[in-house]
């Protein structure tokens, strides 16, 4: 039976890689480049904003926990608190056609102006392609790139996994948290937490 | 807009919602509009100061709806309570029955698809006075579909009864489902180890345990990639997980491992270190990689089993005189070669049918093992009459004319003849199947149906194996012993070992169905073997009594199978089993222990499971012993046993009753004072202070 353990571990590296979201990112090590189209059709890649702060936040409007920041106006504060340090806020859409939070570009440009949402660029990613590479679980799913290109945080926008408006005054909001510890060159101190919310709504 | 309006709508609830705090009290008056809507129960509406009462959320989700367990999984989230209890009431955490995994585009979610029920036990001090006792509790939940998330809240209340010490409480009946539902503690402590992205876990869990599709369900996030395939192996008394880790932050993590449809154990598990060891489990995807290895290895051993089983005292005689028969002088190669294939296919067909109806009954939910006909005294009667017929033939007191085993040496055997020897083989040799087998036929519970049946085959080709190599191989025939008139006294010698198995057979039916109704078996077999005298006679006298004999023996077997005690005496005798233990023990019951109790006997009760490897070693190190058995008769200790093997009922109300989850749990009541509870690792010495010693009041149990 010599060969039985090795079969094992053979057998687990084939699933390893044929798993749709294994890919997702680590810490510490360079975030997956990617190139998607925003809303007005213009093409956007991760690495032209190298320098800079990245935040990417997974969005599906017809969820109830992204509801719950966005009607409060605690992301909307968030992102713009995040711009006004310089730093970029990419709002990806991974929800497929036919599924729930899907959106075109003008839908998701009407979206934006209703809401007020103050990302840099809201992209669409209805294959879902950099949304497995990034192991994007739930929306809001969060992402923290400093300058260097490194991923520095991912998890959820906060530590009270509720649908509650009434929890985001208590909540610790992580990614604010990591952006100011990046602008004052600290490490990140929770460099990961736990994402909450639906399920994003891949095609397959 | 391209989402539907539906989605729309639940924005718009939801944003009302958020918005409104008034929505709540609507959320209440309208809950039977959630998607998975709750209803709050009691056990009992009467509760008496200083007790318990456990409380049961019911939730319905509604077709194509799901709800969540406290670990979420990837996404979604687990449920949240907070009561107004009245002052003296206190909740204890909540326990969720055994989740469901819901796998969609790769996010991992610990669901309930169908009807569930949370339990929380409320404790009343001493001092809560009768009267109404009003509880409410505001719950949030997700509820979900394979498309969209609905969070529901609802403000749920309940108004017990509290009543004094003697008053009657009676009890929702129900609740014996809910706790049917709950995952138990197993008792034994796992350990757990991160390394290079892998998680491995090893539960302490005997081999004997049945396993289907297994899970383990981590409470604590951020540990295991809940969406990595987990793949399980079984090394003895060990279970072994390996899936993808998330992080190695703890030192210690809890869970339920499920093995079964709603059957869970919760577990603890420290780090520790943990190899992957064992026959791995074909579970999900890597069920045909994993496959085709464990079906070489465990048709290897079921050849090497079904060789093995010639020795067996059952088939020796049968198989040895039946090669003297093939290696007789002048038997032709052709008939040599004919006879041996007959005798094979008669080896494979039954070996391969016993496999067939054995897999039949497992898929049909029947707990069956490989010798599952030896469970049934029916069989092992008829074993018994065929066994002690075989004997008596062996012995020369008749012969058969189809069914030779060697005697008619110049004979010319038919190819029926040696398919029916083979085919007798095979059924006979069933219950000498050495312990060995254990695992090649384990593994047939893993194979798809097709793969174990050629396991069956290929313990049938091993049985057979000697008899062909003696057929295909002249070298071989030419060394065995020429016949003589020797053969007649090896062959009647060969009648030994058949009674030998016949007195096996014996016992193990005795131990099934109990002397009195052993003895009666016995007079049947007595007629067996008396027609088949008178049959042996008329041989003699060349009178032709076949048909005859053959009615004879028909009504005898019959007749000693309808004569076998039903279900309730062979209960009754599995009790008188337990008293042949070392230790013997009546079953447990409430009733019982209150009477031994009035009657100002010690009672030592202890409550174990199969699937309990601490309490099996605790069994076998303290329990059954000699020395605690003699110190407890000494004492007169009655000894009372509670097997938790299947959810009870009863024993898991007890057990919870003395602040124990799941077994084991020890308890030493002497005479007139409160019991104590021992420790969980039990030594001779712990069992007999007890009765030797002065009980320590430190370990007095609190009651209630």
């Amino acid at each position: 039976m010599p060969n039985l353990p090795s079969l094992a571990v053979a057998t687990i590296a084939i699933f390893a890689l044929a798993s749709p979201l294994a890919a997702a990112q680590k810490n510490g090590t360079l975030a997956q480049d990617f190139k998607l189209t925003d809303v007005n059709g213009k093409t956007v890649q991760l690495s032209q904003f190298r320098g800079k702060t990245v935040v990417l936040e997974w969005h599906n409007p017809g969820c109830p926990f992204v509801s719950k920041h966005y009607s409060s106006g605690n992301m909307q504060a968030t992102q713009k608190a995040a711009r006004q340090q310089g730093a970029v806020w990419l709002t990806i859409n991974s929800g497929a056609q036919g599924k729930q939070g899907h959106m075109t570009g003008p839908e998701a440009k009407a979206l934006i102006a209703k809401q007020k949402i103050q990302s840099t660029n809201y992209l669409l990613d209805g294959k879902g392609l950099v949304g497995k590479a990034y192991g994007a679980k739930t929306t809001p799913h969060m992402y923290i790139i400093d300058g260097s290109g490194t991923l520095v945080y991912q998890g959820g926008i906060d530590d009270k996994p509720t649908a509650n408006t009434a929890d985001i005054k208590d909540a610790r909001n992580h990614v604010l948290a990591a952006l100011n510890e990046i602008k004052s060159g600290e490490k990140v101190s929770v460099a990961q937490a736990r994402p909450y919310g639906c399920s994003v709504k891949y095609a397959s | 807009m391209t989402f539907d309006f539906r989605i729309f709508s639940i924005m718009l609830a939801f944003l009302a919602f958020a918005l409104a705090p008034a929505a709540v009290a609507q959320n209440r008056l309208g809950n039977t509009e959630l998607n998975v809507p709750a209803t709050l129960v009691a056990e009992s509406q009467q509760v008496r100061p200083g007790q318990s009462v456990t409380l049961a959320f019911v939730m319905e989700p509604k077709p194509t709806w799901h709800g969540y367990w406290e670990n979420p999984g990837d996404a979604g989230i687990g449920m949240s309570f907070d009561w107004k209890l009245p002052a003296g009431v206190t909740a204890g955490k909540p326990q969720f029955p055994v989740p469901d995994t819901l796998l969609i585009s790769g996010i991992m979610n610990y669901v309930y698809k169908g009807d569930y029920a949370i339990l929380v036990t409320l404790d009343l001090a001493d001092n809560v006075r009768p009267g109404p006792l009003p509880v409410s509790v505001k719950s949030e939940w997700l509820s979900c579909t394979d498309e969209i998330c609905v969070p529901e809240q609802d403000e749920l209340s309940i108004t017990l009864q509290v009543v004094g010490k003697d008053a009657p409480v009676s009890l929702d009946k129900r609740f014996n489902d809910f706790r049917a539902a709950m995952a138990r503690p197993l008792g034994s402590e796992a350990t757990f180890a991160v390394s290079d992205d892998r998680f491995r876990l090893s539960v302490p869990l005997p081999a004997s345990v049945e396993i289907d599709d297994p899970y383990f369900f981590i409470k604590q996030d951020g540990v295991v990639d809940y969406g990595a395939p987990q793949k399980f192996s079984r090394d003895g008394d060990r279970l072994i997980l390996e899936t993808g880790a998330r992080g190695d932050e703890l030192d210690s993590i809890t869970g339920i491992l499920k093995i079964g449809d709603h059957i869970g154990f919760l577990l603890t598990a420290t780090k520790g270190e943990v190899a992957m060891t064992g026959l791995p489990l074909a579970n999900d995807g890597a069920k045909q990689q994993g496959s085709a290895s464990i079906l070489f290895l465990a048709l290897g051993g079921a050849l090497l089993g079904g060789l093995l089983l010639n020795l067996m005292p059952c088939v020796f005689p049968i198989l040895s005189l039946k090669a003297m028969s093939l290696a007789k002088a002048g038997g032709s190669e052709a008939i040599v070669r004919r006879d041996a294939l007959a005798y094979t296919a008669g080896v494979v067909l039954v070996a391969t049918a016993l496999g067939a109806i054995l897999l039949g009954l497992r898929a049909s939910g029947a707990a069956v093992g490989w010798a599952f006909q030896l469970q049934d005294p029916r069989i092992i009667f008829v074993l018994l009459a065929l066994v002690t017929a075989i004997g008596l033939n062996l012995a020369g007191l008749f012969e058969l004319p189809n069914l030779n085993f060697g005697n008619k040496l110049t004979r010319k055997d038919g190819a029926a003849g040696s398919f029916w020897t083979g085919a007798l083989a095979a059924f006979v040799a069933t219950p000498c199947t050495g312990p060995f087998m254990a695992a090649a036929l384990g593994a047939t519970i893993v194979l798809p149906p097709i793969a174990a049946l050629v396991i069956f085959a290929g313990l049938g080709v091993g049985l057979a194996l000697p008899f062909l190599l003696i057929a295909f191989v002249p070298a071989i025939r030419s060394r065995l012993p020429k016949p003589g008139p020797w053969l007649d006294g090896f062959r009647k010698a060969m009648a030994i070992p058949m009674f030998l198995t016949a007195i096996g057979l014996i016992w193990l039916l005795g131990r099934q169905i109990g002397t009195d109704a052993l003895g009666l078996s016995l007079i049947f077999l007595l007629t067996v073997a008396l027609i088949l005298w008178w049959f042996g006679g008329g041989q003699i006298k060349g009178l032709s009594r076949g048909a005859l004999t053959s009615a004879a023996m028909v009504a005898a077997i019959v007749g000693g199978i309808l004569m076998l005690p039903g279900e309730e005496v062979m209960n009754s005798q599995k009790l008188a089993n337990n008293s042949a233990a070392t230790l013997p023990s009546e079953i447990f019951s409430e009733t019982r222990l209150s009477e031994l109790r009035a009657s100002g006997q010690p009672v030592f009760a202890y409550f174990t499971a199969d699937w309990c490897l601490t309490c099996k070693a605790n069994e076998a190190a303290a329990i059954q012993r000699t020395e605690t058995a003699d110190a407890f008769k000494a004492a007169r200790v009655a000894v009372l046993m509670g097997d938790w093997t299947r959810p009870d009922p009863d024993i898991s109300r007890f057990l919870e009753q003395h602040g124990r989850a799941g077994v084991p749990l020890y308890l030493y009541y002497a005479p007139g004072q409160e019991p104590v509870i021992l420790p969980q690792i039990l030594t001779v010495a712990t069992l007999t202070n007890l009765v030797n010693g002065p009980v320590q009041s430190a370990m007095i149990a609190k009651t209630q």
